[in-house]
């Protein structure tokens, strides 16, 4: 009887114990998602995390799921509830999980091809921003998470944070290369245009025919209109790429506005990646601007972007539809330049206008951008 | 669909090396399903006069591991740059990046993994190539599950592929073998050097593996970290495949010294990388201008070229069996039986580049003429010198090239030292008491001489860029009066009268009778 008792008084200590541990955790949890500015779904991200390190898996697939319905396109999270379900024993729905992440995964598309390798990856960072803010917490002093994470940040469209990352590892590495031309990135994106060109300057000191840092360079200078300068950087970053990235070459020339070289570039592509709307589209641009005809083999979907800007070759334009269906500020850019393209033969004044719309509404870093500076200039605007 | 990238060495390491590594490439094999599929081993800086690893256990091998395996055979004399700056004798990135360099540019990915891994689909429907072709792009781990070393060892038949894979099904729920063990990023697993999976293009575009890396450990954290910088994540396949390691902690590995192992450093090369690409290795990497040999198990094998070539060079014996004498009151005998001397003549070259230039310093005539026959018909390219000091060895045989001794010395990658009788024609008696005659001694001093020489000039003649000592093979240099001179010179093993052969790289005694060895050879008295 006694004994009993004493059985007793252990247990209810041992979850006494217990929920104290799991409720400091997710008090931790909860401290972590405030220290920074951190978006809903991270905060939910994070602390699933914190609960499958508690052992609680099932509030864990809850708190994932709070995360997919605020962010679908979250493909971390639909992963990590695969996991969680396998590990409860349910392998049919951890399967549909996994699945259903990959379907997105492959949905996506990555950046403009010619820029920093950063820059090409598609999808959301908010997993890696977790897992490296993790380590940065283990492994002081070291450059590698912090480049990471920085790197997170800057493709989830978060400059400044990520800023403060490479700010933090250039202190470790002062002056090098490959995280200056990073920072140079973050400025970039935050508009700091001067700041930026200093920097890949830099950067390009050290590596003077490396690429992707021209590419970045080049699109600094242009924001702050030195066109010639930059179109130095992109004629010698067009013939560092090796001859096998010729989507990437088709970019470069087509920042240029140079069609003769855009062309060979982007059929080249289209040979590896025969489907690719984008390839197919600047292959059209460029016949259309060279006054070649255009063969029409199969449009993509009617559904999906950018179905509706090949429309415009095909019927008259018709400049309120292309734009109706552009569906955020990129696409639109993309509609407007299109346009511009297919007036330019009859009305250049009219070509003008949208060229110069499309320098307004764009980020320095598109293709259209950079395409339209050209043409404006040549239209001597 | 993909190219699965290993490495190692003939070197006959721990006891149940060759066991697993069977079970492991018969079982990767088992899972491949592509026409372009392919099996990539690189078999690095196995001593010459061995097979490489796969070879010397084909016999253990399915058809299928045979049909998809390429191996890569990476010299010692191609290593030996590197052998300063090195305590190990096989590097990974270097061979891991021949093999990137070299496979199949069909193949959208490339898998890392090792060859004690069984890598087991969750479907057993589907085929790893099914998988792979069928996920987007990215950089894969999946965690490694361990795998006690009595139940490989015990349990598996290293040719049934298929049932040990149905074993593992069943194993991993009964012992509770599935444990995953977390990493921290860029690491998503432990242990992951056992399962990466990266696309070709992206293996390219970031320069292989990092080849500063030569002290072993490391380098599969060194690709995670840097694929992860450049693909942004570290995905993950582990609802589709489990991998399962053998393990191998009896004897430890040969790069395993405890807590005094000698590593790569982990902060260089991992906490601090800072960039996916490598630059100063841009173009050099995996040794692109570098003619290694590739070796297939499907064709072409070495008993192929072996009995193409004794059959070339010699008919099949008319009766069951002959006789030699090994008494030593025939001491001063130097007869001896060439068609059966031939094959471990052959026996002893088979194994060497076939581009080798071999010298053959001899007596016989009927030696070089039938030795020469089978050397073409093992698919030997490159051509037998005959010094023009050797009188009465026939030069007008195909490949066959005379010329002094002293400028062919520095064109020999080998060198065959036959000390028989001029005069014994191929059907005579052997071992009967027969005593030479003078033209005889003649020339087996001639021969005698040259061997001094070569072997003591041996490492200054040596052919532009070799560093490596050459091989020496001495026919008919047992149990004779030419068995002392040979190992004076040769460091030769004490082999079985039977095959007449001895052979061994150049090694003269020190002290005072090495001194007077060198002084004879260097000045051919």
């Amino acid at each position: 009887m006694e004994q009993a008792s004493e059985i007793g008084i252990v247990m209810r200590l041992s979850d006494k114990i217990s929920g104290a541990w799991r409720k400091s955790l997710d008090l931790l949890a909860g401290r972590r998602a405030t220290t920074n500015s951190r978006t809903k779904e991270e905060e939910l991200f994070i602390r699933a995390h914190d609960l499958v390190r508690a052992g609680e898996f099932k509030k864990a697939v809850a708190a994932l799921a709070d995360a997919t319905a605020v962010a679908p396109d979250l493909v971390a999270a639909l992963e990590t509830q695969g996991e969680l379900y396998d590990m409860l024993g349910q392998p049919e729905k951890a399967m549909s999980l996994y699945e259903a992440g990959r379907k997105l995964k492959r949905g996506l598309r990555p950046g403009a091809p010619d820029r920093l390798f950063v820059l090409r990856r598609p999808g959301r960072s908010t997993a890696e921003i977790a897992a490296y803010t993790t380590v940065i917490q283990s492994v002081k002093q070291r450059v590698l998470p912090l480049i990471a994470r920085g790197n997170a940040f800057l493709v989830e469209g978060r400059p400044a944070e990520a800023l403060a990352d490479y700010d933090a590892a250039l202190k470790l590495k002062p002056g090098l290369s490959d995280i200056l031309v990073l920072k140079a990135e973050a400025l970039l994106m935050m508009g700091q245009f001067e700041q930026a060109a200093a920097a890949f300057d830099s950067a390009c000191a050290v590596q003077p025919r490396n690429a992707d840092f021209l590419s970045g360079r080049a699109i600094a200078r242009l924001a702050l209109g030195r066109l010639q300068d930059a179109d130095a950087d992109w004629r010698l970053q067009f013939d560092l790429l090796p001859k096998d990235r010729a989507a990437a070459r088709g970019c470069v020339a087509l920042r240029l506005a140079d069609y003769e070289k855009a062309l060979p570039e982007f059929e080249r592509a289209l040979e590896k990646e025969p489907f690719d709307p984008y390839w197919r589209l600047y292959r059209l641009t460029a016949l259309h601007r060279l006054g070649r005809p255009a063969v029409f083999d199969d449009a993509p979907r009617r559904d999906e972007w950018p179905a509706p800007l090949f429309e415009l070759y095909v019927a008259p334009p018709s400049a309120a539809v292309a734009l109706a269906h552009a569906d955020n500020d990129e696409r639109t850019v993309e509609a407007l330049f299109q346009l511009a393209v297919l007036a330019l033969p009859n009305d250049p004044a009219e070509a003008r206008r949208r060229f110069n719309q499309v320098v307004e509404k764009a980020s320095p870093s598109m293709v259209e951008y950079a395409a339209a500076r050209h043409e404006l200039a040549s239209l001597g605007a | 669909m993909f190219s699965v990238i290993l490495y190692g060495r003939n070197d006959s390491h721990g006891y149940n090396l060759h066991k697993r590594a069977a079970i492991s490439f018969n079982a990767i094999a088992e899972v491949m399903s592509d026409p372009d599929d392919e099996l990539l081993f690189v078999d690095y800086n196995t001593p010459d006069d061995h097979p490489t690893f796969p070879e010397a256990i084909q016999d253990t091998l399915t058809d299928k591991a045979k049909k998809v395996m390429r191996v890569f055979r990476v010299r010692p004399e191609q290593h030996v740059h590197l052998r300063a700056r090195t305590h190990l004798v096989a590097l990974e990135a270097q061979s891991r990046n021949v093999a990137l360099r070299r496979s199949n540019p069909r193949n959208r990915w490339i898998l890392y993994t090792n060859t004690d891994m069984l890598l087991v689909p969750r479907d057993e429907k589907e085929s790893l190539s099914d998988i792979l072709g069928s996920i987007p792009d990215g950089f894969y781990q999946v965690p490694r599950f361990e795998l006690p070393e009595m139940l490989w060892e015990a349990a598996f038949d290293r040719r049934d592929p298929a049932g040990n894979l149905a074993k593992l099904r069943d194993w991993s729920m009964r012992f509770h073998l599935n444990q995953v063990v977390l990493n921290h990023m860029p690491m998503r697993y432990d242990a992951l050097g056992d399962f990466q999976a990266a696309l070709r293009e992206d293996m390219f575009a970031i320069h292989g593996f990092d080849e500063e890396m030569l002290l072993g450990w490391h380098c599969d954290s060194n690709l995670a970290a840097r694929l992860a910088l450049y693909r942004g994540s570290v995905d993950t396949l582990i609802d589709k495949v489990f991998g399962y390691h053998c393990d191998h902690t009896r004897v430890a590995a040969a790069n395993n010294k405890g807590r005094q192992t000698k590593m790569n450093d982990h902060d260089r090369f991992l906490w601090n990388v800072s960039s996916p690409y490598l630059p100063a290795q841009a173009e050099t990497w995996g040794w692109p201008d570098l003619e290694v040999e590739e070796i297939r198990l499907d064709r072409d094998t070495a008993f192929e070229r072996f009995a193409a070539g004794i059959g070339a060079a010699i008919q099949p014996a008319a009766e069951p069996y002959r006789t030699t004498n090994v008494e030593w009151h025939l001491f001063h005998d130097l007869t001896y039986d060439l068609p059966h001397t031939l094959p471990f003549v052959c026996d002893q070259v088979l194994t060497y580049p076939r581009d080798s230039a071999l010298m053959i310093v001899g007596t016989r005539a009927d030696f070089l003429r039938h030795f020469a026959t089978a050397w073409r018909a093992m698919g030997f390219s490159g051509p037998i010198l005959v010094p023009d000091e050797c009188e009465g060895l026939p030069v007008d045989i195909p490949g066959v090239e005379a010329g002094p001794f002293a400028d062919l010395l520095r064109r020999s990658d080998m060198f065959i030292f036959e000390f028989g009788l001029a005069t014994q024609a191929i059907d005579d008696p052997v071992r009967t008491g027969r005593h030479p005659q003078v033209i005889d001694e003649k020339r087996l001093k001639v021969v005698s001489r040259l061997l001094r020489q070569a072997a003591s000039l041996e490492e200054e003649t040596r052919p532009k860029g070799r560093r490596l000592p050459r091989r020496f093979i001495g026919v008919n240099v047992i149990y004779n009066r030419f068995w002392p001179l040979f190992t004076d010179y040769v460091s030769a093993n004490i082999n079985p009268f039977c095959g007449q052969v001895l052979a061994g790289i150049p090694r003269i005694a020190p002290g005072m009778k090495g001194k007077v060895l060198r002084f004879r050879g260097r000045h051919a008295i």
